[in-house]
C-alpha cells in the first residue's frame, strides 16, 4: 500500500501531466502517450534513487538518463525526431518551482536565499541536460547505423 | 539548376523547423543536409530569431537568403512532418519544383489539436502536477480550475494582454496566484504553494533553461545564452506577477 502511494500515485500523475502538455505541443496519435510514458518512466526514476541517495542532482541526472534511453529508443522505432519525447518527458523533473521560488525571493529582497536557490536550480537543469545530452551522444556513438536515420 | 529556387526552398525548411520549436543544431543540420543532397556546400547558421543561409552557384557566384524567426510555440507534429521530408529528400532528391511545392505545403493541412483540446491539455497538466508538489485531490482541482484560467487568457485573450511575452507572462501569473489565493480562501483549495507552482508549470521557463543548457553543451553558446537570458526575464515576469497578486490578495 505504500508502495501504491509513495510511487505508483506519483507516477501516474506525471503521466497525466505530461499527456496534458502532449496537448499543448501538439503531439498526435500515438506518440502522446509515449511522452506520458516517458514522464512516468523518468519520475519514478528520480522516486526510486532518492531512496538511496542524498539530494536530488543525482537522481534527477539518472532519472534523465533513463528518459533520455527510453526516448531515443521510441525515436528509433518510429523514425521520428527525438526533441518532442524529451522534452515533454522531462518536464515534470524540470526546476519549475526552483526557478518561481528563487525569483520570488530576489523580489522580496532575500538575497542569500535567492542565490542559493537559484544556484540549485541551475544545478538542476546542468544536470538533467547533462544527463540527457550525454546518454544520446553515447547511443549514437555505440549505434552509427542509426546515425543516418536520426539526424 | 535554379539556385535560387534551392536556396528560398532550404531557408523554408529550415523557418519552418525553427517555427515549430526545433533545436538550433538540428535546423543547422537538415537544412545542411537538404542542399547538399542537391550538390551544393551551403553555409548554414542559426540563433533563435534568426537563420542564415549562404550558398556559392558553381560558376562561382555568392548568394544569401536570411529569414527572421518571430515568437513561437512548440509544434512537434510539424516538426516531424519536416523531418520526415527533409530525409525523403535526402535519401532521393526529388525535381526541383515538386520538393518546392511539397516544402511550401509543409504549413497547411497537418492535423492539429482543436481550441477546446488545447484548453484541455493547460487543465490537466496543471492538475497533475499540483499532487506532485504536494497536494491533494482538491488542490489538483483547483490548480486545474487556475490552469482553465491561464489557457484561455493565452488563447483567446491575446487581443487584451498584447503580443509582448512579459506583459503576457505577468498577467497569467498574476491571473492564476489571484485565483488560486480566491480558492484557498473560499476553502476550497488547502495546499496553496501547490496550487500556485503546479499552475504556474505551464509558463515557467524550466523547459527553455533545461534547452538552453542542451543548446550550451552541444556547442551552440550563442543561442544557449539568448535563451538563458529569456528565461530569466520570463521568470522575473512570474515573479513580479505572483508578487503582485499576492499583494493585492492580502
Amino acid at each position: 500500500m505504500q508502495l501504491f502511494t509513495q510511487f505508483f500515485l506519483p507516477a501516474l500523475w506525471a503521466f497525466l501531466a505530461c499527456v496534458g502538455f502532449g496537448l499543448v505541443y501538439n503531439i498526435q496519435g500515438i506518440g502522446i502517450l509515449i511522452c506520458g510514458g516517458g514522464g512516468a518512466l523518468g519520475w519514478l526514476v528520480f522516486l526510486a534513487t532518492q531512496v538511496w541517495l542524498d539530494g536530488d542532482i543525482l537522481p534527477a541526472f539518472l532519472a534523465a538518463v533513463s528518459i533520455a534511453l527510453y526516448s531515443e529508443l521510441m525515436a528509433r522505432l518510429r523514425h521520428c525526431p527525438v526533441t518532442g519525447y524529451l522534452q515533454v518527458a522531462l518536464l515534470p523533473l524540470v526546476p519549475g518551482a526552483g526557478i518561481y521560488y528563487s525569483m520570488r525571493y530576489c523580489v522580496e529582497g532575500w538575497t542569500q536565499m535567492f542565490v542559493s536557490t537559484l544556484l540549485h536550480t541551475l544545478g538542476m537543469a546542468a544536470s538533467l541536460s547533462v544527463g540527457a545530452m550525454l546518454t544520446s551522444s553515447i547511443l549514437r556513438a555505440l549505434l552509427p547505423r542509426f546515425r543516418a536515420r536520426g539526424h | 539548376m535554379d539556385y535560387d529556387m534551392l536556396l528560398n526552398m532550404g531557408t523554408e525548411l529550415g523557418y519552418r523547423l525553427m517555427s515549430s520549436g526545433a533545436e538550433i543544431y538540428r535546423v543547422e543540420e537538415s537544412v545542411l543536409r537538404l542542399l547538399t543532397a542537391y550538390g551544393l556546400e551551403p553555409q548554414v547558421f542559426a540563433i533563435p530569431n534568426c537563420l542564415i543561409v549562404s550558398v556559392t552557384t558553381p560558376e562561382g557566384h555568392p548568394i544569401t537568403q536570411m529569414r527572421r524567426i518571430p515568437a513561437h510555440g512548440t509544434d512537434i507534429e510539424l516538426l516531424e512532418r519536416c523531418n520526415d521530408l527533409c530525409r525523403r529528400l535526402c535519401r532521393e532528391p526529388l525535381p526541383l519544383d515538386q520538393a518546392k511545392t511539397l516544402v511550401d505545403g509543409l504549413g497547411n493541412g497537418y492535423r492539429r489539436y482543436s481550441s477546446r483540446t488545447v484548453i484541455l491539455g493547460y487543465v490537466m497538466a496543471p492538475a497533475f502536477f499540483a499532487p506532485l508538489f504536494g497536494g491533494g485531490l482538491r488542490d489538483g482541482i483547483c490548480a486545474g480550475l487556475c490552469g482553465l484560467a491561464v489557457g484561455l487568457a493565452l488563447l483567446y485573450g491575446r487581443r487584451l494582454i498584447g503580443s509582448n511575452s512579459f506583459l503576457r507572462t505577468i498577467v497569467c501569473s498574476a491571473l492564476a496566484s489571484l485565483l488560486a489565493l480566491l480558492l484557498v480562501s473560499l476553502g476550497l483549495g488547502v495546499n496553496l504553494e501547490a496550487i500556485t507552482i503546479g499552475t504556474l508549470m505551464v509558463l515557467v521557463p524550466g523547459m527553455a533553461l533545461t534547452n538552453a543548457m542542451r543548446e550550451i553543451m552541444a556547442g551552440d553558446v550563442f543561442s544557449g545564452v539568448s535563451r538563458t537570458a529569456e528565461a530569466i526575464l520570463i521568470a522575473a515576469a512570474i515573479a513580479l506577477g505572483t508578487t503582485i497578486a499576492l499583494a493585492l490578495g492580502r
